[in-house]
């Protein structure tokens, strides 16, 4: 049982930079939880200060009620998957899964049982007897679980567990850290800057940048609704095509013009201004009743289930998400229809989102 | 909500540390002060009630005292003498042993011989090497006709520092072989794959490519050694107790005289100082680059 | 720097390599050897023009004789002449091994002392970021650049006035100062380069410091610590000047004190003499050569690390 909670939390290193500024952040019990962000944004920061590695320089970090900013890592009931897995290279794979069990003075027969059920979940049972530099990346990762899994912790910290595996294995692992997380009853904490890894896994995703936390939301509210431009084009793949230009009124109805594109937006608050316009790949259609693009296709790439376009529309190009039936070369005139709720506006100057209440 | 100044993390450092901050304080920190404090003061133990304080006395008298200088100058030829050679034999010796050949291996550990012996054991060695009646020296110059008749080595003023620095070399060029070793080990081997392609001969290799490389492990061996010969004590206690007639009365030899043998240990306390001045300002380079890798 | 190179150059370059090598095997080892072939002389042999590079009856009777007085089962000859030529023995005989053992006690406590300050300096100096950290960094370099012969005049002061003249306590105590700081910075070379997710893992697995040490560091760090306990073993056993000035009687004279006496007492043999020096020699030597991978590792970490 343990709901985290961040109170205007800063951590600064001794270096004086500050990986994290003023987090607020409410993790509910057996929640999954995942932070997303680039490289050097705080992420792992943010992890450890939950674990009790790091330091935390201002705030508050509380678990349940109980404030824990001067626990040690090893009184807090946290365990954690690193991205190196960190195995103890002088233990067999069992001593490995066993350590935090003898750390906790677990009995023998209760610790042997313990193991054996977590190496049979993870189907290494055949490897107990081994040492890890004997093992392959997937395997190790089991085994970095298996060690986790174990101590049936209140909070589970997973630092990009899978970054280190290949493009088959990952997309397996994560149905069992899923299927993990539904048996545990544990708080989940995972890190990663991999948004596909994120929007599978997560309950709810906070996105960060530069030490601050950019929005907080389930996996469709991050992807449907970004709050800025960051976000938008931080998820995606490919991004979201992001058109720069202006908001204009036509009597009382928004709508986004860019030298010859005018196209109609959705109700959003406030007047006249230089905004930028986001549409995702995906989020166009046939020609139909409502607003259309009008482009001439420049590329056009098969991609197994369906297409992507680079469509000149105006004096900008657009990556566009089609079926394969649509049968077009590059040179010929092409036509979407858009739908005005699917579009993402946000203010140029602040990068904020103009649909704030949608 | 305050945070402790000093955290559980640091608590446990602190803890971790106790033992080598008590040593370092005891054995260390202290006896440099005391010896600095002891420096101004004129003790001797043969009038043991009586220790004036004299400020800088003691210094001065040393600093404006010729013979000092002369010791000083000895010190300085004898240290650059030293680590020249070790630098070329060392040099020489690392780049055999960087080759891939049979019997490297058991090379590299007879290597360490010298570095392992007691330095009284170095002494006694060569002094009996030396010996001017029975040594092997005079033996083996004999034997192959390069003398007529045995030399006083040692008591001869002109080559008593070269041969006290002769034994110091024997013993110092494994270390510094051992590390210009590893200099030369963390010289990409592509570097001269793309030499011996361009077709540039053996020696022009060693002189455009492995020397320039080398150039860190050069400074610190030099400076290490350089350190160790300005300290050295033992060979000259051994071998010649400063003789034959002060010619190889150094920095280190009259500090023990100074101290042990006339007692002043004020004398002794404040020259050992000057020295240790000398060789930290030596090496603050040294220090500088050997953190900086931690 | 293996370089590729034609067939036909080969041969020369075996040839240098073979040369070179016996060079340097010939440098390192004829001091050494006339070492040990001298201690094997008898006296008459000794004193032959030309040398005898090979004794013609080599004699251990220095040894017998180094070896029957310090178990006590001889006494040495009152007019102390030379053993290996008459059954003479010279009075500092009986010394030698009552010597070797003081080098012994001391090159061994100071190696557990070292192990027991080192290895929790070193890891909190390798994995804990604390405020200090670079000052003591700092500080332990700063103690090898500090000539020996500086703090002898503070030690010999300080050491008299404790009353440990003469005692093997003050010697152990003043070769921490020349060990420690060379054995921490050694291991903290060798901690640093452990992965910091090992620290992290065992912490959050439930270890305090101390035990993240004692269970995951120390079992890694095998070859550090033998490299370390080495060093100071040697360092130990090796040191004259402070054993110069601190010891007296046989009680704590370690055996380079009784070598450097034998060295300037011309009423002893040659052979004696080599002898002697082959006592001190023989257990060092040893040392390095066995653990020879052992030692240049953990040199090469204490000085150019990386
Ligand atoms: N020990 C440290 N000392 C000083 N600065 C640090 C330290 N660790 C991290 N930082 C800095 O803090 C910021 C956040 O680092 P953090 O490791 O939390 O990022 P991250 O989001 O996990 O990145 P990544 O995806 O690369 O792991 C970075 O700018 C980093 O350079
Ligand atoms: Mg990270």
């Amino acid at each position: 049982m343990a709901r985290i909670r961040f109170q205007s939390v800063t951590k600064r290193y001794a270096n004086g930079a500050t990986a994290v500024a003023g987090l607020d952040l409410d993790i509910a019990d057996q929640e999954f939880l995942v932070l997303l962000g680039p490289s050097g944004c705080g992420k792992s920061t943010t992890l450890n200060m939950i674990a009790g590695l790091e330091e935390i320089s201002e705030g508050v970090l509380l678990f349940d009620d109980q404030i824990v900013n001067n626990v040690p890592a090893h009184k807090r009931d946290v365990a954690m998957v690193f991205q190196s897995y960190a195995l103890y290279p002088h233990m067999t794979v069992f001593e490995n899964i066993a350590f935090g069990l003898r750390m906790r003075r677990v009995g023998e027969a209760d610790l042997r049982m313990r193991v054996m059920q977590a190496a049979d979940k993870l189907e290494i049972t055949h490897l107990l007897e081994r040492r890890p530099s004997q093992l392959s990346g997937g395997q190790r990762q089991r085994v970095a679980l298996g060690r986790a899994m174990v101590r049936e912790p209140a909070v589970f910290l997973m630092d990009e567990p899978l970054s280190n595996l290949d493009a088959s294995l990952r997309i397996s692992m994560r149905a069992q850290i899923r299927h993990l997380h539904t048996q545990m009853r544990s708080t989940f904490v995972y890190v990663t800057h991999d948004q596909a890894e994120a929007l599978t896994l997560a309950d709810r995703i906070v996105v960060m940048k530069d030490g601050t936390i950019q929005q907080i939301g389930t996996p469709d509210e991050i992807y449907e609704s970004p709050t800025n431009v960051f976000v938008a084009s931080f998820l995606g793949s490919p991004t979201i095509n992001l058109l720069e230009g202006a908001l204009e009124r036509e009597n009382g109805a928004a709508c986004f013009k860019r030298g010859t594109l005018t196209i109609p937006l959705p109700a959003l608050q406030g007047g006249a201004r230089n905004i930028v316009l986001g549409l995702r790949p995906e989020d166009v259609g046939t020609p139909g009743d409502g607003p259309q693009l009008h482009g001439v296709v420049d590329t056009a790439m098969p991609s197994g289930a369906d297409q992507f376009l680079g469509v000149l529309v105006d004096d900008a190009m657009l990556f566009l998400r089609v079926g394969k039936d649509v049968r077009v070369r590059a040179g010929e005139a092409i036509s979407f229809g858009l739908n005005p709720e699917r579009l993402h506006v946000f203010d140029r100057e602040t990068g904020r989102s103009l649909r704030g209440a949608a | 909500m305050a945070i402790r100044a000093v955290s559980h993390d640091e608590r446990s450092a602190f803890g971790l540390l106790a033992g080598l901050v008590a040593v370092l304080m005891a054995v260390t920190a202290f006896p440099i002060l005391y010896s600095l404090w002891i420096s101004l003061f004129a003790v001797n133990l043969r009038r043991p009630l009586r220790m004036p304080f004299v400020g800088l006395d003691n210094y001065i008298a040393v600093l404006s005292s010729p013979a000092f200088w002369e010791s000083a100058g000895r010190t300085a030829l004898f240290s650059a003498m030293a680590v020249a050679a070790v630098l070329v034999i060392a040099t020489l010796v690392a780049v055999l042993l960087d080759q891939e050949f049979p019997g490297r291996r058991v090379l590299s550990a007879c290597l360490l011989i010298p570095w392992a012996i007691p330095s009284v054991a170095n002494g006694l060695m060569w002094k009996w090497i030396y010996d001017a009646n029975y040594g092997a020296l005079n033996g083996l110059l004999l034997q192959l006709g390069f003398i007529n008749s045995a030399m006083i080595w040692l008591g001869d003023a002109n080559r008593t520092l070269p041969l006290i620095a002769n034994a110091f070399i024997w013993k110092e060029v494994p270390l510094a072989a051992i590390l210009l070793l590893v200099t030369l080990k963390s010289i990409p081997s592509d570097l001269y794959a793309a030499a011996a392609v361009d077709g540039a001969p053996a020696f022009r290799r060693f002189v455009a490519i492995t020397l320039p490389a080398l150039r860190p492990g050069f400074l610190l061996v030099a400076l290490y050694e350089a350190m160790m010969a300005i300290r050295h004590f033992d060979l000259f206690f051994l071998l010649t107790e400063g003789g034959p007639g002060g010619a190889s009365d150094v920095v280190a030899w009259r500090i023990y005289v100074e101290t042990f043998r006339n007692l002043s240990f004020g004398t002794g306390a404040a020259m050992s100082y000057i020295l240790a001045l000398a060789t930290l300002l030596m090496s603050y380079a040294l220090i500088r680059s050997m953190a900086e890798k931690l | 720097m293996i370089v590729p190179r034609p067939i036909g150059p080969r041969v020369v370059r075996a040839a240098i390599l073979a040369a070179a090598s016996v060079l340097l095997l010939a440098y390192v080892l004829a001091p050494v050897a006339w070492l040990l072939s001298s201690s094997l002389q008898t006296e008459r042999e000794i004193v032959s023009i030309p040398p005898h590079w090979i004794p013609d009856h080599p004699t251990a009777q220095n040894f017998r004789a180094i070896f029957a007085t310090g178990l006590g089962l001889a006494q040495p000859s009152p007019n102390g002449a030379d053993p290996a030529s008459g059954g003479f023995i010279p009075s500092v005989a009986g010394n030698l091994l009552p010597a070797m053992g003081n080098s012994f006690i001391v090159a061994t406590a100071v190696v557990i002392l070292n192990l027991l300050i080192g290895v929790p300096a070193a890891y909190a100096i390798a994995k804990i970021r604390f405020r200090g950290r670079g000052v003591a960094l700092y500080a332990i370099l700063a103690t090898r650049v500090i000539p020996d012969i500086a703090l002898v005049v503070p030690f010999f002061l300080v050491v008299r006035k404790l009353g440990l003249l003469d005692n093997l306590a003050s010697l152990i105590i003043t070769y921490l100062a020349i060990t420690v700081p060379f054995s921490v910075f050694v291991l903290a070379s060798f901690f640093e380069q452990m992965p910091d997710d090992l620290d992290r893992a065992a912490r959050v697995d439930g270890c305090s410091r101390l035990q993240v040490l004692l269970r995951v560091f120390l079992p890694l760090a095998r070859p550090a610590l033998v490299a370390i306990s080495l060093f100071a073993f040697l360092a130990s056993w090796n040191e004259f000047l402070l054993a110069l000035m601190f010891t007296q009687t046989a009680a704590s004279q370690t055996l380079p004190i009784i070598v450097a006496g034998i060295t300037s007492d011309f009423t002893v043999s040659f052979s004696f003499l080599n002898a002697a020096g082959v006592l001190a020699v023989l257990p060092p030597v040893a040392l390095a050569v066995i653990f020879e991978r052992y030692i240049v590792s953990g040199l090469t970490a204490g000085a150019v690390k990386g």
